[in-house]
């Protein structure tokens, strides 16, 4: 009887997550779907006219600026997370791990609006200084996005590389290869589907990213020009107009967040499909 | 077990009339709403908090959400009072409100102290938000490039500047946007090449306000009507409303509340009207 009753309290709580998947899909392609009619494919998605107070609805400027700051993000985190992972995995000493470990997982609890402020306060000052400019614009968000990622990627990589076994180590070793052909030769290539898979993971919190983008990035609503312009991204538009949008402007937002919904769902297939094939 | 679920549930039913009855609004007493820009929020807000100390009985509720929510909320009576920092568009005009100025404003064109630039005309403005001007020597400073600075769509400070300087230009797109007057501020106060606009009270020392076809925004200018970029807070009514609202309206155009709050961020509606 009880039993039977803790089996469905439980099967409830893991129906939650797939009713909300499902509704949250409904809900935002009902919403954004009658733009595609009313403005037609080529003048929202190939047009740079953003004006929403005029009927302009052309979001390739926030299609542009996602990417080039997920891109920008990713080639200034990567490496460091994916270092990071190395030397704590590698070549720490359980005194020093047991410093930076906590460090990194610290890092990954830091809310976003917190780096926000971390932005505007030191790296808008400095990028103002180094690049000229306001200080708002691409290199103060990859350098933002960068350290925001960082955690994630470098506690997916380290478990993949501290799942490396061991007797694939001592193996090179007692070839007569050094630490560093190890790492580089076998303990890296053996990793590399979860190290992708670290990297994919921290694409998607980069392209979803919304609040630290809004406070650092400028939100001008066009094609960055130099790395200290100003720019959008699909999150940080959909921020910044939802809390007046109405009417066709309001859809205009709800097929940018299906645009986001689409190219998130693509990248969690990338890695499902990338790890099931490697895993076999 | 029965009796201890059923015991339960009768906890959880006190608890949840408890919550109900919190979230309810206080029905005694009568209540007076208003809604809309944040520019007027301020001073209805200091205000409302004068007028419920004296007047038991009624009680002056006041929320945000922008100019265009202000009107809306006017209209459909969602608020008995709408409040707006911009005029009413040619459409909203046959929704039969009454429009009541309480104060009027003048919009600041900042520059970074550092700048030489110490006046504009409102053509040179224009042209500058437009990206026809891009750096300052091209009117009379340094080699410099200039930063724009503008507000986001929902702001009514925006659509006042669009109407009185942009005209039929349209703003550079390549402009950093911020939400708030405040970041407008603290973004010029910080870059060297930087120009923003701002409402009069918000301006400090941190920034420096530029004359407009030779006129200073100062309240003395605004006074005199000379200024050039004002524009006048607004408050909407629609049909007969009741005493209290009336008298609510009356008490915000008082000499009172008009000297000792509305002087303090603004200029008083009686200033510039000459009304009595």
């Amino acid at each position: 009887m009880s039993a039977r009753i803790l089996r469905k309290v439980f099967l409830f709580c893991a129906l939650t997550a797939v009713v909300s998947v499902v509704l949250i899909f409904i809900f935002v392609a009902v919403k954004g779907a009658p733009i595609f009619a009313t403005a037609g494919f080529t003048r929202l998605f190939f047009s740079m006219n953003w004006d929403p107070l005029k009927g302009n609805f052309g979001m390739l400027p926030f299609i542009v600026g996602s990417f080039i700051v997920t891109l920008g993000a990713l080639v200034l985190g990567a490496p460091l997370a994916i270092g990071t992972a190395i030397f704590l995995s590698e070549i720490a000493h359980d005194r020093i791990k047991r410093f930076i470990r906590p460090s990194v997982e610290l890092l990954a609890g830091i809310p976003s609006v917190i780096y926000g402020f971390f932005g505007i306060i030191l790296l808008v000052p400095l990028s103002r200084m180094l690049f000229g400019g306001s200080g708002f614009g691409l290199a103060t968000a990859w350098i933002v996005l960068a350290i925001m990622i960082l955690p994630t990627i470098a506690a997916i990589s380290e478990d993949a590389i501290s799942a490396v076994p061991p007797v694939y180590r001592m193996g090179s070793l007692a070839l007569g290869a050094t630490r560093w052909q190890t790492i580089k030769r076998v303990v890296i290539p053996t990793a590399m589907p979860g190290i992708v898979n670290a990297v994919v993971l921290g694409m998607g919190r980069a392209i979803g990213e919304t609040m630290a983008v809004l406070m650092v990035l400028g939100n001008a609503p066009s094609v960055p020009k130099s790395v200290a312009s100003p720019a959008s991204t699909l999150t940080s538009a959909i921020a910044l107009d939802m809390s007046y949008a109405s009417g066709v402007h309001q859809t205009a937002l709800f097929a940018m967040g299906l645009i986001l919904l689409a190219v998130s769902m693509v990248l969690i297939t990338v890695v499902r499909v990338w790890s099931g094939r490697v895993g076999r | 077990m029965l009796k201890r679920a059923s015991a339960s549930l009768f906890t959880f039913a006190i608890l949840a009339l408890v919550l109900i009855s919190f979230a309810r609004p206080n029905q005694a007493g009568d209540r007076i709403m208003l809604a809309g820009s944040t520019t007027v929020l301020p001073i209805v807000e200091a205000a409302s908090e004068i007028y419920n100390s004296e007047h038991p009985g009624e009680r002056v509720l006041v929320q945000g959400g922008g100019s265009s929510a202000g009107i809306e909320a006017g209209v459909t009576g969602a608020a008995n009072i709408g409040m707006s920092s911009r005029d009413l568009k040619p459409g909203e005009k046959k929704l039969g409100l009454t429009d009541i100025p309480v104060a009027v404003d003048a919009i600041a064109v900042i520059v970074n102290n550092k700048n030489s630039v110490e006046k504009l005309t409102k053509d040179q403005v224009r042209k500058v938000y437009s990206g026809e001007i891009t750096n300052w020597k091209e009117l009379g400073g340094l080699d410099e490039e200039i930063i724009l600075v503008n507000r986001d769509e929902a702001s009514g400070t925006r659509e006042a500047f669009a109407k009185k300087i942009m005209k039929n230009s349209s703003f550079a797109k390549g402009a950093v946007i911020q939400p708030g007057s405040g970041q407008v501020r603290s973004i010029v106060s910080t870059t060297p090449g930087g120009i923003g606009y701002i409402s009069l009270g918000y301006v400090t020392k941190d920034v420096k306000a530029i004359a407009l076809d030779g006129v200073e925004p100062t309240v003395e200018s605004i006074a005199a009507k000379r200024y050039g970029l004002m524009r006048t807070l607004h408050f909407l009514v629609k049909g007969e409303q009741k005493a209290s609202v009336k008298s609510f309206i009356e008490f915000m155009l008082s000499d009172r509340v008009q000297r000792e709050i509305v002087s303090k961020e603004f200029l008083p509606i009686k200033v510039v009207t000459g009304k009595s």
